[in-house]
C-alpha cells in the first residue's frame, strides 16, 4: 500500500499541470467563438499551391 | 416611476447578473437616484433600460451605483460588449475546468474511503486520503465556487434570499463538516459532493449563459453587419476610406460585392441586386434600379455599386432597428417579474425546509442529519421559473427578428399566443400600393381616349392618385391651362376642348348626395367617361391570409377606405368580415366590443397615424419600413411589408407558451418528487447535485428548442 503514498501526490501534481494547461488554452483563445470558426479558417486561408 | 418626455433613454448590458434578485437590487439602487424616472432590468438578457433626466444627473452616478453592487455596466453592442462576453465565457470555462479536474480526483480518493467501509483500510491511509481530498476541494471551493458565494453575499446585503443562498449554505456546511472530520481523523467527509455540486452547477450556469449570449446576438449580428468605415468617392473620382460617423448626406459611397451598404442612400449605379434579409427578413436578393432607396445594412449581392448618402449612419434604418431590439431586450415582461418573485420565495422555503430537516434528523437519527440537510439544499431547482421562461421568450424574439418581425415589447410573445382575430386596418397593406385607373363606362368617346385625356390632366397634379393614370399618357394628348380644385378635381384644355376630371358634383356641376369613390371625366358638352382607381391585391397576401385563416384565426378588414376598395380587396382575399369608411373612433369601439365578447385581437396598421387604435388591441402590429421604424408605436413590427411572417409569429408564440408550460410542469413534478426523497434521507448529496443539474439542463435545453426548430418549413407560405 505504500505506493499510494507516492501516487496521491503525483495525482495532485498532475491535476495542477492539467489546470495550468487548461488556463493556457483558454487564455490563448482556443475556446473562443463557435466551433465552426476553426473549420472556416481552413477554407478562408486557401492559398494557391506552388507550381 | 414614470418616464418624462424630456428624459433620455439609455440601454446597456450589466455583467455579472445571473438571477432575478440581482435585477431587483439594481432597480432598487437606481430608484434612489434623483433624476432617474424609469428603470427596467432583465436578468435573463442581462440588459437594463433607464430613463433619466440629463438636467439632474449624468450617466456616471448611474453606472457607479451599479458598480457598487458588484456588477459591471457595459455598452450593449460593439467591441466592448463582445470583449466582455468573451471574458465572461473564458472565466466560466476555467472555473468549470478546475471544478471538473478537482471532482474527478476527489472522487477517486473519497471512493476509496467508501470502499474501505466494507473491506477495511489502514487508518493512516484513510487519513491520508481525507487530507488529499481536502487539498483538492479547497481550491475548487475558493475558485470555482466563488461566484456562488459572491452572489449569496450580495443577496444577503440586500436582505433578500436568492437562488445562491441555499447553494452557498450547502457548500459551506458540507465543506466545514468534512474539514472538521478530517482534522478529527474520523467521520464522514463530503468532498466529492462539494466538488461535484460546484462542477454541475457551474456547467448549468454556463449553458444558461451561452443561451443568453446567443439570444442577444440578434441585435449584435445587425450591429456587426455595418462596416466600421466606408469607401467615399470624391469629386475627382478618387476614393478614400472614412469612418462611418464622418459620412454626411450627399456623400457618394462605393459598396463592393458582398459588402454591406453602410448608410441609407439612393442608388446611383443603374442596377443593383441587394440582400435585405437582415432588415426585412426577405431571403431573396431584391433588384434595384438607379434612384431607388437603399437601406443601410443591405448586403450587395451583385457587382460593385455606388450610392448617394441620404441620412447619417446613426439615423439609418438599421440603426433604428438595432435601437428597438436593444430596448426590447432591456424590458422585463410581467410574467417574468412574477416568476422572479416566486423563485425568490422558493429559495427562502428551501432554507426553512433544510433547517426543519436538520432539526428532525438530529433528534431521531443524527447520522442522517447532515446528508439529508445537504440533499434538501442541493436538490431543489428553481431555474424553471427564474431562467427558463425568459430564455424561451428571448429565443422566440431572436428567431422572429430573423424572419423580419421585430418584437418591440417582450410581453407581446405571451399575448400573441392568445390571438384569435386579426384585424387589418388598411387595404393598402394587402395591395401592391400602385393603383391603376380603369374605365367603367364611356359616352361618345373611346376608353383609350378617355384615359389619355385623364392622364394629360393628371400630369399637372401632385395628387397621389395621379400616378394611376401615368401608364396611359399619350405624347400627342397634352393639357394646357390646368387648374386644380382641391377636394373636387382638376380641369384643363386638351386639344382646344375644356375637360374636367373629378367628383360627380364637380364634373356635372350639380349637387349629389350619392356617395361613391368613382371619378368622372366630362366637358361642357356633358359627361364622357366614368373611371375607377383599382389597386391590385398582392399575390403573397392571398396565401398569407389563407395561412392565417387555416390556423383558425378570424380575419377582419376594418378600413377607412371607400367601400369599393374594401369590397374588392375582401373579395380577392376571401375575407367575409369587412367594414369600410371606419373612423379611428369606430375602429377603437369595434376592438373594444370584440374584446368585451372574449376575443383577443391582433391589429395590423401603419403604426404612426393609428397609434391610439393600435394601443387598444391585444397585440398591435405595425407594417412599417425605412426610417418610420423608429417612430412606430406597436408591440411588434413587420419590417418586410408582408403578412407572411405573422402566421409564423403566432405559431412560434403558441409554441413558446407550451414550452413555458412544459418547463413549469417539469419543475413542479421534479421538486414534488425530489424534495420529499431528500428530506427523508433517501438520496445522497451527490445524487441530489446530479438531479438538480440534470433538471436545470433539461429545462434550459427545452427553452432553447425554439431557436433550433426548423420553423420555416411547416409554416412556409408559398410566395
Amino acid at each position: 500500500m505504500t505506493i499510494v503514498l507516492l501516487l496521491i501526490p503525483l495525482g495532485l501534481v498532475l491535476v495542477v499541470l492539467a489546470a495550468w494547461a487548461l488556463f493556457w488554452a483558454v487564455d490563448s483563445g482556443q475556446y473562443d467563438g463557435d466551433v465552426e470558426a476553426q473549420g472556416l479558417i481552413a477554407v478562408e486561408r486557401d492559398e494557391p499551391l506552388p507550381r | 416611476m414614470a418616464a418624462i418626455a424630456s428624459d433620455t433613454r439609455t440601454a446597456f448590458s450589466i455583467e455579472g447578473m445571473h438571477c432575478s434578485n440581482c435585477a431587483t437590487s439594481v432597480e432598487r439602487a437606481l430608484s434612489h437616484l434623483d433624476g432617474v424616472h424609469a428603470i427596467s432590468v432583465n436578468a435573463a438578457t442581462g440588459k437594463a433600460r433607464v430613463d433619466w433626466d440629463p438636467a439632474k444627473l449624468t450617466l456616471r452616478p448611474i453606472f457607479e451605483a451599479i458598480r457598487k453592487l458588484g456588477f459591471r455596466p457595459v455598452p450593449l453592442a460593439g467591441e466592448a460588449a463582445e470583449a466582455a462576453a468573451a471574458q465572461d465565457r473564458r472565466r466560466a470555462l476555467k472555473r468549470i475546468g478546475v471544478a471538473g479536474l478537482g471532482m474527478m480526483q476527489t472522487m477517486m480518493f473519497v471512493y476509496a474511503l467508501y470502499a474501505s467501509g466494507a473491506h477495511g483500510i489502514d487508518p493512516a491511509i484513510a487519513q491520508y486520503l481525507r487530507i488529499a481530498g481536502m487539498l483538492l476541494t479547497t481550491p475548487v471551493l475558493l475558485y470555482s465556487g466563488m461566484p456562488f458565494y459572491q452572489a449569496a453575499i450580495l443577496d444577503l446585503q440586500r436582505r433578500t434570499v436568492g437562488m445562491d443562498v441555499p447553494v452557498a449554505v450547502a457548500l459551506t456546511v458540507a465543506f466545514a463538516a468534512s474539514v472538521y472530520h478530517t482534522l478529527l481523523g474520523s467521520g464522514e467527509v463530503y468532498y466529492d459532493s462539494v466538488t461535484m455540486f460546484i462542477f454541475l452547477l457551474s456547467l448549468g450556469r454556463f449553458a444558461e449563459m451561452s443561451v443568453r449570449q446567443r439570444s442577444l446576438s440578434a441585435s449584435e449580428a445587425l450591429t456587426r453587419t455595418l462596416p466600421a468605415e466606408a469607401t467615399r468617392v470624391l469629386a475627382d473620382g478618387t476614393i478614400e476610406k472614412v469612418p462611418l460617423a464622418r459620412i454626411v448626406p450627399g456623400d457618394r459611397l462605393r459598396v463592393a460585392r458582398g459588402a454591406a451598404v453602410p448608410v441609407d442612400g439612393q442608388l446611383v449605379t443603374s442596377t443593383a441586386s441587394l440582400d435585405e434579409s437582415l432588415i426585412t427578413g426577405e431571403s431573396k436578393p431584391i433588384a434595384r434600379t438607379a434612384g431607388d432607396s437603399v437601406p443601410g445594412g443591405a448586403i450587395n449581392a451583385g457587382n460593385m455599386i455606388e450610392i448617394a448618402c441620404v441620412k447619417p449612419a446613426h439615423q439609418s434604418t438599421l440603426a433604428g432597428i438595432i435601437e428597438l431590439l436593444q430596448l426590447a431586450g432591456s424590458e422585463k415582461p410581467r410574467t417574468i417579474a412574477v416568476a422572479n418573485r416566486v423563485a425568490s420565495w422558493f429559495s427562502f422555503v428551501t432554507l426553512a425546509l433544510a433547517a426543519v430537516v436538520a432539526v428532525f434528523w438530529s433528534i431521531f437519527d443524527p447520522q442522517r442529519a447532515m446528508p439529508a440537510t445537504l440533499a434538501v439544499l442541493v436538490v431543489t431547482c428553481p431555474c424553471a421559473l427564474s431562467l427558463a421562461i425568459p430564455a424561451t421568450f428571448a429565443a422566440a424574439t431572436a428567431y422572429l427578428a430573423r424572419q423580419g418581425l421585430l418584437v418591440v415589447k417582450p410581453d407581446a410573445i405571451e399575448r400573441l399566443s392568445r390571438i384569435d382575430s386579426v384585424m387589418l386596418d388598411k387595404t393598402g397593406t394587402l395591395t401592391e400600393g400602385a393603383p391603376v385607373a380603369t374605365v367603367m363606362s364611356t359616352t361618345g368617346i373611346s376608353p383609350e381616349r378617355a384615359l389619355a385625356i385623364a392622364a394629360a390632366l393628371e400630369r399637372g397634379s401632385d395628387h397621389p392618385l395621379a400616378k394611376a393614370f401615368q401608364p396611359f399618357a399619350d405624347a400627342n394628348v397634352i393639357a394646357v391651362d390646368f387648374h386644380e380644385h382641391p377636394g373636387s378635381g382638376i380641369e384643363g384644355i386638351v386639344q382646344n376642348q375644356r375637360w374636367r376630371l373629378g367628383t360627380r358634383e364637380f364634373v356635372y356641376e350639380h349637387a349629389s348626395t350619392e356617395e361613391d369613390s368613382l371619378l368622372y371625366l366630362g366637358s361642357p358638352e356633358g359627361g364622357a367617361a366614368t373611371l375607377a382607381i383599382r389597386d391590385r391585391v398582392v399575390a403573397e397576401a392571398v396565401n398569407s391570409v389563407h395561412a392565417l385563416q387555416q390556423r383558425g384565426l378570424a380575419i377582419i378588414i376594418a378600413s377607412g377606405d371607400a367601400p369599393e376598395a374594401v369590397n374588392s380587396v375582401a373579395e380577392a382575399l376571401n375575407i367575409p368580415e369587412h367594414y369600410a369608411r371606419m373612423t379611428p373612433q369606430d375602429k377603437l369601439k369595434f376592438i373594444e366590443q370584440k374584446q368585451d365578447s372574449g376575443h383577443s385581437v391582433l391589429m395590423v396598421g401603419d403604426g404612426i397615424n393609428d397609434a391610439p387604435v393600435l394601443a387598444a388591441a391585444t397585440v398591435s402590429c405595425a407594417m412599417t419600413q425605412g426610417a418610420a421604424i423608429a417612430q412606430a408605436e406597436a408591440d411588434v413590427l413587420l419590417l418586410n411589408g408582408s403578412l407572411k411572417a405573422l402566421a409564423v409569429a403566432i405559431e412560434v408564440a403558441q409554441h413558446a407558451r407550451s414550452i413555458v408550460r412544459q418547463n413549469l410542469a417539469w419543475a413542479l413534478i421534479y421538486n414534488l418528487v425530489s424534495v420529499p426523497l431528500a428530506a427523508a434521507g433517501l438520496i445522497s448529496p451527490w445524487v441530489a447535485a446530479l438531479g438538480m443539474s440534470i433538471s436545470s439542463l433539461a429545462v434550459v435545453t427545452n427553452a432553447t428548442r425554439l431557436a433550433w426548430a426548423p420553423w420555416p418549413k411547416p409554416f412556409q407560405v408559398p410566395a
